[in-house]
C-alpha cells in the first residue's frame, strides 16, 4: 500500500493539510482515487461533522473566494473549514488486509466474561449491535480483547471511541500489550501524528469527525448518553465513521432505556469480576447545606463523617453539585484538615491530585462530577453533597458510587448521598444498585 | 442558540426595553462576559493603559519623532487570558461570529463619534489567507460605518520582537481615497503602538488634522 493511501483510507481530511507534497494529491486525484468535495455542502451541511443547525453553520463574506460561504463552528477546534474547503477521501476499494496478528494477552476472564465475550464474538460474525452492560468495576476492557483479536485475524479495520481522553490514554498501554504487532493508532485533541494504517484505531469521539466509512467494527465506551446524548454530533461521528454493514458495540455501566431497547444483543454483568455486590449508597439527611456552607460552616452530619474517615485512614472523594459551592468549603474543608484538596475539570493539576490521594499524602477530595467515572484508588470513601441537586441524575449517582469498593482485598467502603430532599434520580440509582445485587447473586 | 463561548445555553433575560425596544439577540452568556476585564480606571490619553497620564510606550514614540501625530485614543478591554481566548479563536480559527461578542462595546465606544472611522487593514495575501478582515468584521457586527484609507506593505509585525516592531519601516501607504480632516483610527489589539503610529503618520502627511485611535484591546 503507498503511503498516501494508507493515510487516507477511511478519513476525510483538509486537502490543504494531508501530509504528502501536493502533486502527489493532485495525481491521486486525476488518477480518480481520490474524490475532493466541498468542505460545508450547498444544502448547509458540514461534510466533516455533518452539522446542519444554522445555529452552528453561520454564513460570511468570504474573501477568498469573493462569494457568500459558510463555515461551521461545532468542529472549528479541528481547523475550520468552510463551504470554499476543500475535503479530500480515499474512494478507491482497499485491498483486504487479512494477516495472523499475535495475541499477548494471557489473563483470565470470569465465567460470566467469558460469556459476555463470546457473545459480543458471535454478534460481530452475525453484523448484529450489541450492548455490553456492566457495573463498573465488572473488567470490560478485558472481556473486549478475544473478540478484537478475531476481528483482526479476519482483515478487519477495528475502532474503539470514548468521550474521554482520559479512557483513551489509559486503554493505550494495555492494547499496545494485547496486540504487539497490531498498527494502533491513540487519537485524542493534541495527539502527536501517526502515520500509516491503523488497523485498530483508538480515538475519542470527537476525533470520529475526520472518519468516513471507515471502519467494519466499533466499540463505543461509556455509551450512557447515547443515543439522545447531549451532543447529538457524537452519535452522528460514530453512523459516519462506521462502514454501512458495520456492528457497533455499546458498552455502558448506566444505558439509557432507548438503548437497551434499540439493540437486541445483549449481555449482562452485574458482578465485579471478583464477585462482590456493590456497595450500596445511603441517604443523611443534610437540611440547608448550601446556606451552612456559604455562612461557613460544614454542617455536623458531614463534618462527623470526614472526622471518621480521618481517624480510620481512609481516601475520600466528596462530589459538589458546582464549582462556586466547592470554593465556598474548601477553606472550611481546610479547617478541618490541611489534607483536603479540591479539583475541578479545568484544574491542570487534577492527575497531581488524585495520584498524591492514592498514595496518601492527601486525605480528602472536594471535586465536581468531573471524578465520576475511571479512577479507581484502594478503600475509597465517597460522600455526595446534595445528592438531590439536578447535575447527579441517575447515571452520574451510579457512576459516583461504583467508585467504591473496586479492590477484591476490600470490596466494601461508604457511599452516603447526603442530601436536602430524596430525589427521584436517588432512588433510582439505588433501585438500580440493588438489582444489579440481587440479578448478581443469581 | 447557545453562549458562542462556552456553548451553554442561553437564558434570554426579559426586560421592558426588550418588550417595548427591538433588540439585537445575545451572543454571550454573562458569566463569559464578566471573564473580560474592562479597562476603566484612568491611564494613557494615548493608548488607554491604565496607570500613567503618558503611558512608557507612548512616552517613547513622542521622544522619537511621532509627537503628537495620534491627539488622544483609547482602549476598552485588557489583554486578560478570557481575552486571549477570544483572540485566538477568533483570529486564528476564524471564528468570524465571535466580532458579535464585542458589538455592543464598540458601538459605545464609538457613539456620537463624528469624525471616520478608518480599520487597520491587512495585505491582500493575508486577506485571501485569513477569508475576513478581524477589524472590518468588529466594525460590521456594531453596524458601525467605515472607510478603507489605507493599504499595507509587505512587512507585517506578528513573529517580531519589541525592538524589531518599534523598528519597522514603512508599513502602510495610501489607497487613493481623498482623507478626510478628522478621523479615528481602529485596531483589534494595540501592543507596543507601531501600526497606529505608522498608520496615523501616514494619514497626517496627507492632510488629517486630527487622528485619534480606538483599540479593542490593549495589551
Amino acid at each position: 500500500m503507498q503511503a498516501i493511501e494508507a493515510f487516507l483510507t477511511g478519513r476525510i481530511w483538509i486537502k490543504q493539510f494531508v501530509p504528502f507534497p501536493e502533486e502527489q494529491v493532485q495525481a491521486a486525484i486525476d488518477k480518480g482515487h481520490v474524490k475532493v468535495v466541498s468542505g460545508i455542502s450547498a444544502d448547509g451541511e458540514c461534510a466533516r461533522c455533518l452539522e446542519k443547525s444554522p445555529d452552528y453553520v453561520i454564513p460570511f463574506q468570504c474573501a477568498r473566494c469573493g462569494e457568500v460561504c459558510h463555515y461551521c463552528r461545532r468542529c472549528i477546534k479541528m481547523g475550520r473549514i468552510s463551504s470554499c474547503t476543500e475535503l479530500v477521501l480515499w474512494t478507491a476499494p482497499a485491498p483486504s488486509k487479512a494477516a495472523p496478528r499475535a495475541f499477548g494477552w494471557a489473563g483470565n476472564l470470569t465465567l460470566l466474561q467469558e460469556n459476555a465475550s463470546k457473545a459480543i464474538s458471535g454478534s460481530i460474525r452475525e453484523e448484529q449491535d450489541h450492548l455490553l452492560y456492566a457495573v463498573c468495576g465488572a473488567g470490560k476492557t478485558e472481556i473486549l480483547f478475544l473478540p478484537i483479536h478475531e476481528a483482526l485475524q479476519r482483515g478487519m479495520r477495528i475502532c474503539v471511541a470514548a468521550p474521554r481522553t482520559d479512557v483513551i490514554l489509559e486503554l493505550s498501554p494495555r492494547f499496545h500489550q494485547a496486540f504487539p504487532d497490531a498498527a494502533i493508532h491513540t487519537l485524542y485533541g493534541d495527539s502527536p501524528e501517526q502515520s500509516g494504517y491503523g488497523e485498530i484505531v483508538l480515538a475519542t469521539t470527537h476525533q470520529l469527525y475526520r472518519f468516513q466509512e471507515a471502519f467494519d467494527l466499533l466499540f463505543v465506551d461509556e455509551a450512557d448518553a447515547f443515543p439522545y446524548s447531549l451532543d447529538p454530533s457524537l452519535e452522528r461521528a460514530v453512523k459516519k465513521a462506521a462502514k454501512p454493514s458495520a456492528p457497533v458495540i455499546y458498552i455502558s455501566a448506566t444505558p439509557s432505556k432507548t438503548l437497551r431497547k434499540q439493540i437486541a444483543g445483549h449481555s449482562t454483568i452485574f458482578r465485579r469480576y471478583y464477585g462482590a455486590p456493590l456497595p450500596v449508597p445511603a441517604y443523611r439527611a443534610l437540611w440547608n447545606y448550601e446556606r451552612q456552607i456559604r455562612k461557613g460552616k460544614i454542617p455536623p452530619p458531614l463534618k462527623g463523617w470526614i472526622e471518621d474517615k480521618l481517624r480510620k485512614k481512609q481516601p475520600f472523594l466528596l462530589f459538589f453539585p458546582s464549582i462556586q459551592l466547592i470554593g465556598q468549603a474548601y477553606p472550611l474543608l481546610r479547617q478541618i484538615d490541611p489534607r483536603i484538596e479540591s479539583v475541578h475539570a479545568n484544574d491542570p493539576q487534577r492527575k497531581e491530585k488524585v495520584m498524591q490521594l492514592r498514595e496518601g499524602t492527601l486525605s480528602g477530595l472536594a471535586t465536581s462530577t468531573i471524578l465520576e467515572r475511571g479512577i479507581t484508588i484502594p478503600h475509597l470513601q465517597v460522600a455526595v453533597i446534595g445528592a438531590d441537586h439536578p447535575v447527579f441524575d441517575r447515571a452520574a449517582l451510579i457512576q459516583i458510587a461504583g467508585r467504591v469498593g473496586r479492590s477484591a482485598k476490600d470490596p466494601t467502603g461508604d457511599v452516603v448521598f447526603f442530601h436536602g430532599g430524596i430525589t427521584r434520580q436517588m432512588d433510582a440509582a439505588r433501585q438500580d444498585i440493588l438489582f444489579y445485587n440481587k440479578e448478581g447473586e443469581a | 442558540m447557545n453562549c458562542c463561548l462556552c456553548d451553554q445555553t442561553l437564558r434570554p433575560k426579559s426586560s421592558w426595553r426588550g418588550i417595548l425596544l427591538y433588540e439585537p439577540p445575545e451572543v454571550a452568556c454573562q458569566p463569559c462576559r464578566n471573564e473580560f476585564a474592562k479597562i476603566t480606571r484612568p491611564g494613557c490619553k494615548i493608548c488607554g493603559k491604565e496607570g500613567e497620564m503618558i503611558c512608557p510606550d507612548c512616552h517613547y514614540w513622542q521622544a522619537h519623532g511621532y509627537r503628537d501625530v495620534i491627539q488622544s485614543g483609547k482602549s476598552l478591554f485588557h489583554y486578560n487570558d478570557a481575552m486571549k481566548d477570544w483572540f485566538h479563536q477568533y483570529k486564528f480559527l476564524k471564528d468570524i461570529l465571535l466580532a458579535q461578542v464585542f458589538a455592543g462595546d464598540l458601538k459605545e465606544a464609538l457613539k456620537n463619534e463624528r469624525a471616520v472611522a478608518v480599520p487597520i487593514p491587512l495585505n491582500e495575501e493575508k486577506l485571501r489567507e485569513r477569508s475576513f478582515s478581524q477589524v472590518d468584521q468588529l466594525l460590521e457586527a456594531a453596524n458601525i460605518p467605515y472607510r478603507h484609507l489605507l493599504e499595507k506593505c509587505g512587512e507585517t509585525l506578528g513573529g517580531k520582537n519589541r525592538q524589531e516592531r518599534m523598528d519597522a519601516q514603512q508599513l502602510f501607504r495610501l489607497n487613493g481615497e481623498t482623507v478626510p480632516k478628522q478621523l479615528v483610527l481602529v485596531d483589534d489589539l494595540y501592543t507596543t503602538g507601531t501600526t497606529m503610529r505608522h498608520a496615523a503618520k501616514v494619514l497626517q502627511e496627507a492632510g488629517a488634522e486630527s487622528i485619534r485611535i480606538l483599540a479593542l484591546i490593549r495589551a
